[in-house]
């Protein structure tokens, strides 16, 4: 019996800076920037944001669209970059908040980007094994970056969580039908035990690490799923820029159309470990019943999960955001992210 | 190995200990409802241990009856009013000097009502800089076309002063907030000025009315109201169109507004000043958001201007 | 009282900021002020009761009931009571109990806080002992904040308006101009109470009692006769915190301790020619007056806006005069005393409340 999708959540700060802001800061070229990275704004945690709360305000929200108790939930695993400590697991604090029942699963994940997918890759095992009826997999970061670096135009915050149960459930929104991961030992992104921010390989962050990986594993899921791109009705991709998930595309032949409501980083940023999740977040709200889904995630280090799903039944919408939108200046930028 | 502190928040005395912070959970979950604010203050220096700066805290009635005080995520207190409803966050509230994290609910203001699912209807929205002319052509519309089109009333809240047609409705700052908080505003926005705030939007039941008329709602409006129209109907709801001073250069465009503004004789320097800076926003806006206008009119022959739209407005109609 | 108990000696320190005293220097000046003043010696002292709410949070010293003692060459028994700012009506209230039971016959009551060693910001995180740890504490309020979030109310169920509000601190700052002790002896207009940085909004920075050091010492007996008696000694308690209330604008304990005042002292309201109450934030004055019956819920501010044959914190109250948090309930009581010493007036009233009015200890003092 296959997994599925019951329900999914999302939480994204309100605060955004715009890429002019950061340009100005640094007397850089916005145009430039903004024409390269293709992002024009992200979004930035404010003082009482961290991973933990946005993990929470989206596991929530996907338990109330599962439309299942918080008791039922027998795992949480939350994958980030950013776990607010070292030692002591934010699925554990995720699991008691949400008022799990204490015999749980948890434990925190850590593969650079590709953290929360994992996590639906060992929340899909465990319910297939039949160890749990239903689990949580979430990925939430607050991304960090060297200020100054390329990295500070896209590194952003959000979380997005995931409640997964069996295909047979009356809520099964969105089947697992293959998932695969590709692994190797590739140093383009790392930080180190201790460092505020991380360090990234320049122009080896591409074709050796991202391209090498996403390809390898979309061609791997493609072949085990046999499956051809053009039967696929939405594409998301690991969204580090605007740039690389588009070329990616290309390579494949997947089409703007596929690619349309995952392809969520021009105005949120790269949100790391809920990057590829939130993409599929903003799918699961679109796509209608037995339309594919493919989701290709990637983490530096480096690695890459694929999914091939199939929408149950049609794609539910979340409310839209209450909240206005702050945009803020670098003054408050740098205070904000100092403090994470 | 140092980890590294975060530096917003200040060190803290005795409290914020594992064990108080364990049997503190409890309360989290009490906390998670939602609620009504019943007073509200700004403490300006909050005591040792909490992040330096001033924090907005509400007294809360929650929906069981019970009371709590917790922070308001709001990033303006002046909008707060006794009897808001607010909704539950999880926030980080404090990290003590071992790095030990205490977490605590806040409450915050939903802003605006779930866009409707159902296409409502066309509003055609003409926005654009101050004296780029916009009133000039929708009053021109009003009698080219008036059978199919009609000014929607603005609501604000500041003085009413000459030179003011009848395209405004004056409200209190407190019946502007009452009606924006019952859900009955369509849109609104703040327009900070250099004495005071004002703010502007438009009524769901002035829109609606004029529908309800088989008229298309007219607006003359700016960014912020047009985005937030855009958000509330939908995209696709919105006829919009941009109104630009003729000239090449911005410079050009920016000169062409000026002189308008002047010609017009209705405001003071100051205000003008003001004005111009917004149009310089205006003509940037028009830019960077192209995707919320189906088309930019260069407003330099006002006949041909309004037939264009004239046009465009019996097409629609017509479909 | 079963036997009637006299006020035979008072003694203060000026209450302000006292770099160079000590906790200890500070009650030694008072209790000194306090013997000098009375019939009875030092040694007629049989017990010694003390009012301290911060002792360890800001100087890291418990224990006053013994230091104080050990300021009498005799070292009588001692002890120390605390009820947060009603420290010293507490401490009052002990006394006559023990006066009353036959336990002493003569008590020195000293009152001192010293607030001016430590940080503001550490003075206002240990002020909030007053409220609820638990309940208050953790969003981060602070004393001004609490009052902050019951002027709001207020201004919202009333509409008080911020300038009626003014009148209150301006009032108290013109009383104090022929106080000696007052930290704060100068007039200022009404406009600026509104004008000065705000602390909590709508409440500003002259609204708020201050930080300050300071100590009261009085003499009761009930074997060293005076012409000032106790006529009665109340306290009541109500929830330490605002949300478990079931409203913010009104204090229960207040209402609670004046009735059984009023029915000890076996008089009317009317009778009280000079009360000193707890102005901890200028809206508590309006509060508390309406509490204590002396005006109809929303209408405190009509006895600030005009002149009272009932006179108010005639000493400047705790804005103007400062707030040692324990000391304040002591003070009170010396200078109600004074007042009708004066006027010759037959009966005056003390008010104290502790954090939110959680504790209300109010006292009436007749004269003969």
């Amino acid at each position: 019996m296959k997994s599925a999708i019951l329900g999914f959540g999302l939480s994204i700060p309100s605060r955004k800076i715009k890429a002019e802001e950061i340009a100005a800061a640094w007397k850089q070229d916005a145009d430039a920037m903004i024409s390269s990275l293709g992002v024009t704004e992200k979004t930035v945690p404010d003082a009482g944001e961290d991973t933990f709360t946005l993990a929470f305000e989206a596991g929530k929200q996907a338990i109330e669209i599962a439309d299942i108790k918080p008791a039922q939930v027998s795992a949480v695993f939350v994958g980030s970059e950013s776990h607010p400590y070292a030692v002591k697991p934010t699925s554990g604090m995720v699991a008691s908040a949400l008022e799990c029942d204490p015999f749980c699963h948890c434990a925190d994940l850590e593969f650079a980007c590709k953290a929360g997918t994992a996590a639906m890759q060992i929340v899909d095992s465990m319910i297939r094994a039949k160890q749990i009826s239903h689990g949580l997999a979430i990925g939430a970061d607050c991304a960090q970056a060297k200020p100054g670096d390329a990295l500070e135009y896209t590194a952003a915050a959000g979380a997005a969580a995931f409640v997964m149960g069996t295909a047979d459930n009356k809520n099964a929104l969105c089947q697992i039908d293959q998932t695969l991961s590709f692994t190797t030992d590739t140093p383009d992104f790392w930080r180190a035990n201790g460092k505020d921010h991380p360090e990234h390989a320049g122009r080896f962050t591409g074709e050796p690490a991202y391209f090498h990986h996403v390809r390898e594993a979309t061609k791997g899921i493609l072949e085990v799923g046999k499956i051809d791109p053009k039967e696929i009705d939405h594409v998301i991709f690991h969204m580090p820029n605007a740039k690389f998930p588009n070329r990616i595309a290309k390579e494949f032949g997947f089409t703007k159309e596929q690619m349309e409501h995952g392809f969520i980083v021009p105005t949120i940023g790269n949100t790391y470990s809920a990057c590829s999740p939130l993409g599929l977040a903003h799918v699961l709200q679109e796509a209608k019943k037995d339309q594919r889904i493919l989701l290709v995630s990637y983490g530096s280090g480096a690695g890459s999960d694929a999914f091939l799903m199939t929408m149950l039944r049609d794609g539910v919408k979340l409310q839209p955001d209450t909240r206005e939108t702050t945009y803020i200046q670098y003054s408050e930028y740098q205070s904000l992210v100092k403090s994470h | 190995m140092e980890l590294p502190l975060p530096v917003a928040f200040t060190f803290s005395p005795m409290r914020n200990t594992p064990a108080a912070n364990h049997r503190a959970q409890k309360n989290l979950q009490q906390k998670m409802q939602e609620g009504t604010i019943l007073s509200f203050t700004t403490v300006r220096h909050p005591p040792e241990g909490f992040p330096v700066g001033p924090r907005v805290i509400g007294l809360i009635e929650l929906e069981d009856g019970t009371k709590v005080t917790s922070p308001l995520l709001t990033s303006d207190a002046s909008s707060l009013t006794i009897g808001m409803k607010v909704l539950p966050k999880m926030r980080l509230s404090r990290v003590n000097d071992q790095g030990l994290r205490t977490y605590d609910i806040s409450y915050e203001i939903p802003v605006q009502k779930p866009v409707k699912q159902e296409f409502p209807g066309y509003v055609l929205a003409l926005t654009g800089p101050s004296g780029v002319g916009k009133t000039t052509v929708s009053l021109l519309l009003s009698t080219t076309v008036g059978s199919y089109v009609e000014r929607v009333p603005i609501l604000t809240t500041r003085e009413p002063k000459e030179g003011d047609a009848d395209e405004y409705i004056h409200v209190s700052p407190e019946e502007f907030l009452a009606l924006k908080n019952e859900g009955k505003l369509a849109t609104s926005t703040s327009i900070p000025s250099r004495d005071e705030k004002r703010w502007y939007g438009y009524r769901t039941e002035d829109i609606e009315a004029i529908w309800e008329e088989k008229k298309i709602p007219m607006i003359i409006t700016e960014m912020n109201l047009l985005q937030g129209l855009a958000s509330h109907y939908g995209r696709r709801s919105i006829l919009s169109f941009g109104l630009m001073p003729p000239g090449k250069s911005k410079r050009q465009k920016l000169s062409a507004l000026l002189h308008r503004l002047r010609d017009r004789g209705r405001d003071t320097e100051k205000q003008i000043e003001d004005r111009m800076k917004n149009a310089e926003a205006d003509l940037e806006f028009f830019a960077k958001r192209s995707e919320l206008f189906d088309d930019l009119i260069v407003n330099d022959d006002i006949d041909s201007v309004v037939g264009q739209l004239g046009g465009l407005v019996l097409e629609r109609v017509k479909a | 009282m079963q036997s009637p108990i006299y006020l035979t000696g008072t003694g203060q320190t000026r209450f302000g900021e006292h770099w160079d005293m000590s906790i200890k220097d500070l009650m030694e000046e008072s209790i000194d002020g306090a013997i000098d003043s009375a019939d009875c010696t030092a040694l007629d002292i049989d017990m010694v009761v003390v009012a301290n709410m911060l002792g360890e949070v800001a100087s890291d010293q418990a224990h006053l009931g013994a230091m104080a003692a050990s300021l009498l060459p005799h070292h009588p028994p001692a002890l120390r009571a605390e009820a947060a700012c009603a420290s010293g009506s507490v401490a009052l209230h002990t006394a006559c109990a023990l006066l009353e039971s036959g336990k002493a016959e003569t008590v020195l009551v000293v009152g001192v806080e010293k607030m001016t060693d430590i940080s503001a910001g550490k003075i206002a995180a240990g002020l909030m002992g007053a409220a609820d740890a638990e309940k208050d504490a953790p969003s981060g309020l602070t004393f001004p904040g609490i009052f902050g979030l019951i002027a709001s109310r207020y201004m919202h169920e009333f509409n008080l308006s911020r300038e009626q509000l003014n009148h209150v601190s301006a009032r108290h700052h013109k009383n104090a101009v022929s106080n000696p002790f007052a930290q704060f002896r100068k007039e200022i207009p009404a406009e600026s109470i509104s004008t000065s940085p705000k602390v909590a909004d709508p409440l500003c920075m002259l609204d708020c009692s201050p930080i300050s050091d300071g100590a009261a010492a009085v003499i009761l007996s009930t074997k060293f006769k005076s012409p000032i008696k106790i006529a009665a000694s109340q306290l009541a308690t109500d929830t330490l915190s605002i949300t478990d209330r079931p409203t913010v604008t009104s204090f229960a304990a207040t209402k609670d301790a004046m009735t059984a005042a009023l029915e000890e002292a076996e008089i009317d309201r009317s009778d009280i020619s000079h009360i000193e109450l707890h102005d901890c934030f200028s809206i508590a004055a309006l509060i508390s007056l309406e509490d204590m019956g002396f005006a109809n819920p929303g209408e405190g501010i009509a006895l600030y806006e005009k002149e009272n044959p009932m006179t108010i914190n005639q000493s400047g109250g705790l804005k103007a005069c400062g707030h040692p948090v324990a000391a304040t309930g002591i003070k009170q009581v010396i200078d109600v005393s004074k007042q009708m010493k004066e006027s010759k007036s037959e009966y005056g009233l003390a008010h104290n409340f502790g954090g939110a009015a959680a504790t209300c200890g109010i006292h009436i003092l007749a004269y003969a």
